[in-house]
């Protein structure tokens, strides 16, 4: 679904001595099926941002699109609405409340008026989709889960909805980088499967530059850049005046650039792990007597 | 959908007004001579000196008319409910208005607007204690005003203990509760329509998750008092000591003062 910010600005305690100005005039445009990276310092506004994606916050001025709905400061939504778009909140697993893992992942499903049969269905394949067995979890408590395994069936019970748009605020966020990759690899290939447009928060620009082919660059509730991974690294010193910086690979990139002749260099779009080792072996391979000065 | 927001208690605005600055205890024992002194006054006068009394501490405090009478917004009803009982019940005077045995008279007029200013005062007055004193301080407060009865085996300890913890996480809980609705909202629960036991079903989504938190914190809290060495309060020193000031003996002194003005006023 293509969705598009005008202008739009969210006030906090409007009129109360604790006034916050969480997001100023912030307009973006994302077509159908992008992967969007939102980064940000801790209280940028991501969180503010992200949760008018699905209506829980209406903008105190501006307007938003999602599809065809329009959000306006004073537009009543109805229900059916959030099931457009699944939002995964940051530390989800402190919405689970059923007695077994299967009720709670179906919970979603069921107020989508499923079945019963077809909400656990949904459930099966939800919780397969993030790495879990569902034989093995179905009957277990979530309270008794770990850390880790908690936060996948939260994630699961979002992804039973099975929405067209996905919002993921920091779905990552404490878990082990086995676990971390596992789980966005997971979200990537159902991005791609199903066609999602898909929002992902965090603060690592190695996982933004990795999934995303659109980037939002927040801070202090404006977003500061926005592009292509590309566009948005190619503007280091920005990034740096705003506490980022850019990933890895690209540092590497430009370190060795920096050592290279003109025409040697190595193109910073290859951001992208995988690619820029392929393209390192393959430039070894071609001419074994590349030259890197120490 | 906020709850924090809209949560009406006066929440402490922090600042460094000459209210503010007050030692708590000297603002506690003030809601207890102001609820003496509205008692006190009886006609007209002396309620315009105690109006006025409160709108001068409201000035004082620096914080906006408009956040403070939010405050009131929970008694509200009340108060609209006592004008009307009193307007209605109370006989005497001369007869205004009479409606089949419904009959508005002047005593009762008088009495009706009476207790509900006397109402909105003490209303407005505490809320300035809560709006301008930090939890701590007031627990802090509280705690020293009630040690002598410690004596006599009141825990008072204890009880201030756990009003601190209660004031403390009241904002928490709050916030954490917005968050779980939002959550399950964006899970499709729909809190509008339905019948009584969809809503009920829909409750325990909110509260599981809700008491799962505030346990977790409270365990977590335990242990990091235990941790910081934690033993009671017996022994314990503090790192803040509540002290009277020049500005606490103003304050008495014009406490004094109110009370000579209203007794002499005062029919
Ligand atoms: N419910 C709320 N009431 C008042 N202010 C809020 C509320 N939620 C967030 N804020 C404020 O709005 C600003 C943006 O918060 P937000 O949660 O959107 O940041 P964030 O970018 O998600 O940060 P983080 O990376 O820490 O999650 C912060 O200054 C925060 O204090
Ligand atoms: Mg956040």
């Amino acid at each position: 679904m293509p969705i598009i910010f005008e202008q739009v600005t969210h006030i906090y305690g409007a009129g109360t001595p604790f006034e916050k100005e969480a997001l100023s005039a912030v307009s973006f445009a994302i077509p159908d099926e992008a992967f969007v990276g939102i980064i940000g310092q801790t209280g940028s506004g991501k969180s503010t941002l992200v949760q008018h994606l699905n209506g829980l916050l209406k903008p105190t001025r501006g307007r938003i699109q999602v599809g065809d709905w329009q959000i306006e400061p004073s537009s009543r939504l109805p229900a059916e609405f959030r099931s457009n778009v699944g939002l995964v909140f940051q530390y989800p697993e402190h919405q689970l409340f059923e007695e077994t893992v299967a009720k709670d992942v179906a919970f979603g499903p069921r107020n989508l008026g499923l079945s019963e049969e077809a909400a656990l269905l949904r459930a099966k394949e939800a919780l397969e989709t993030v790495g879990l067995s569902y034989d093995e979890l179905k009957d277990r408590s979530p309270f008794h889960l770990s850390g880790g395994q908690m936060r996948r069936v939260a994630l699961a019970g979002v992804l039973a909805m099975q929405s067209k748009v996905l919002v993921l605020d920091e779905p990552t966020a404490g878990l082990d980088p086995a676990g971390r990759k596992e789980i966005l690899e997971a979200i990537y290939r159902i991005h791609r499967e199903r066609k999602l447009t898909t929002f992902l928060v965090t603060h690592s620009m190695e996982e933004a530059s990795r999934y995303a082919d659109f980037l939002l660059v927040m801070a202090e509730g404006k977003v500061v850049l926005q592009g292509t991974p590309a566009e948005v690294f190619a503007e280091e010193e920005l990034l740096r005046h705003h506490a980022l910086a850019v990933p890895q690979t690209v540092e590497l990139i430009q370190q060795i650039n920096a050592s290279l002749p003109g025409e040697q260099q190595i193109p910073v779009t290859l951001f992208r792990e995988e690619e820029l080792q392929d393209y390192l072996l393959h430039r070894l391979r071609q001419t074994r007597a590349v030259i890197i000065p120490e | 959908m906020n709850l924090l927001q809209n949560f009406p208690i006066g929440q402490y605005v922090p600042g460094h007004s000459f209210i503010h600055r007050l030692d708590p205890r000297c603002k506690l024992l003030y809601v207890l001579i102001f609820a003496v002194l509205v008692f006190m006054a009886n006609d007209g006068l002396s309620y315009a000196i105690l109006a006025l009394f409160t709108l001068l501490i409201m000035k004082g405090s620096s914080i906006s008319y408009r956040y403070i009478l939010r405050g009131l917004k929970p008694v509200w009803f009340l108060l609209a409910l006592t004008f009307l009982l009193h307007v209605l019940m109370t006989k005497g005077g001369t007869v205004y208005l009479a409606w089949g045995w419904l009959t508005v008279e002047a005593e009762g007029v008088r009495q009706a607007v009476f207790i509900s200013v006397r109402l909105a005062l003490l209303a407005l007055f505490s809320s300035l204690l809560t709006l301008t004193t930090s939890p701590l301080e007031l627990a802090d407060g509280l705690e020293r005003l009630l040690h002598p009865l410690s004596r006599v085996g009141v825990p008072v300890h204890e009880i201030a203990l756990m009003l601190t913890i209660a004031l403390r996480f009241i904002p928490t809980l709050l916030d954490e509760t917005d968050k779980i609705i939002k959550a399950q909202a964006s899970r499709g629960i729909d809190f509008e329509t339905g019948g009584l036991w969809k809503r009920l079903r829909n409750l325990v989504a909110i509260v599981v998750p809700l008491f799962v938190s505030a346990f977790r914190r409270a365990e977590e809290l335990a242990l990091a008092m235990e941790a910081r060495g934690y033993r009671g309060g017996e022994g314990r020193t503090k790192l803040r000591q509540l002290r009277f000031t020049w500005r606490d003996l103003l304050a008495f002194g014009i406490a004094l003062i109110l009370f000579a003005v209203i007794g002499w006023v005062r029919r």
